[in-house]
């Protein structure tokens, strides 16, 4: 479970230091501007909440959690400037900072020297083909968003993150940089790697769910 | 590599990712949607890794905001302010 820190008289903690958007922010967002903005982003932060918990109750108590620190922090950020990223940042720095390592599901999938095009390989190798029905499609469909989720949750966490960042939220690579904090050549690598690995993730996942037979099956009467 | 492409096979898809991701120069987007024109191969791979990362767009994007959240977080942005 996440391990939500009560932040209502905390002052100021790791998590929100250094956030300023520029070296000064010489005008500042009024509470009201804040509270629209975070109206705006409040779906999509919590979309990616809950891909980190994986949970319905710590997501809400992450995006809470995330929402008052931002709001303190406010004076930090120049408004003009990426206000999702930077409260992405924020989030995204709260979560490693409470949640208790260890407690992603046990990989079941050994990621590796995983191949460059896993999926599209292992999908002509089981006679699945363009016949009509796009076959990434098809799979993926079946799969469905809960072993989707599941997939990405298999993923070593720092290549898990930066997927979620970037197919959830189509973050372009330097944004998904600013929110973690890394060089865009890291962001870039382990997005090319973390893909690889989904794909073997969703493969097995289909393999197990008994998807993969059923294709195949379907394709050898056509 | 076929004559009318100036990128070869392996060119293109070293940009794959960054192909799709929009993440390459114009010159460079160019450069890979000349050569998956002429290249079917290519273009089939390229087309099932694009089906592949919005297939997992689409699935992942199917969460919505709890419905109590927002106002329970503007109640206790307001209660900061007074």
């Amino acid at each position: 479970m996440y391990a939500i820190c009560d932040v209502s008289d905390e002052p100021m903690t790791e998590v929100v230091e250094g956030l300023t958007s520029t070296e000064h922010a010489a005008v500042t967002l009024s509470a009201d501007e804040f509270q629209s903005m975070l109206v705006d982003v409040l779906p999509a932060l919590y979309r990616y909440a809950f891909r980190l918990t994986r949970n319905r109750a710590d997501a809400e108590d992450l995006v809470q959690d995330t929402a008052l620190r931002a709001f303190r922090a406010m004076a930090q950020f120049e408004p003009g400037t990426n206000f999702k990223a930077w409260i992405f940042r924020i989030l995204t720095r709260g979560f490693w900072a409470n949640h208790r390592r260890g407690q992603r599901r046990p990989n079941t999938v050994d990621f590796d020297d995983t191949p460059d095009l896993y999926l599209y390989a292992r999908s002509a190798e089981h006679g699945l083909q363009w016949r009509g029905e796009d076959p990434a499609h098809a799979l993926i469909d079946r799969l469905g968003a809960e072993r989707v989720a599941e997939a990405i949750g298999q993923l070593p966490e720092e290549y898990g993150v930066v997927c979620t960042l970037c197919f959830l939220e189509e973050f372009a690579y330097h944004e998904v940089a600013d929110v973690l904090e890394v060089p865009v050549g890291t962001v870039r690598s382990r997005l090319h790697r973390g893909r690889k690995m989904l794909q073997k993730a969703l493969w097995y996942l289909a393999q197990e769910a008994g998807i993969v037979n059923e294709l195949s099956k379907r394709e050898a009467k056509a | 590599m076929t004559p009318l492409s100036r990128y070869t096979c392996e060119e293109a898809f070293r940009r794959l990712d960054d192909y799709l991701d929009h993440e390459l120069s114009a010159e460079e987007m160019e450069l890979v949607r000349e050569h998956l024109e002429i290249c079917a191969g290519c273009a089939r791979e390229f087309n099932f890794e694009r089906s592949v990362i919005q297939g997992v767009e689409e699935k992942l994007q199917q969460i919505d905001l709890p419905d109590t959240l927002q106002s329970r977080i503007l109640k206790l942005l307001n209660d900061q302010r007074r």
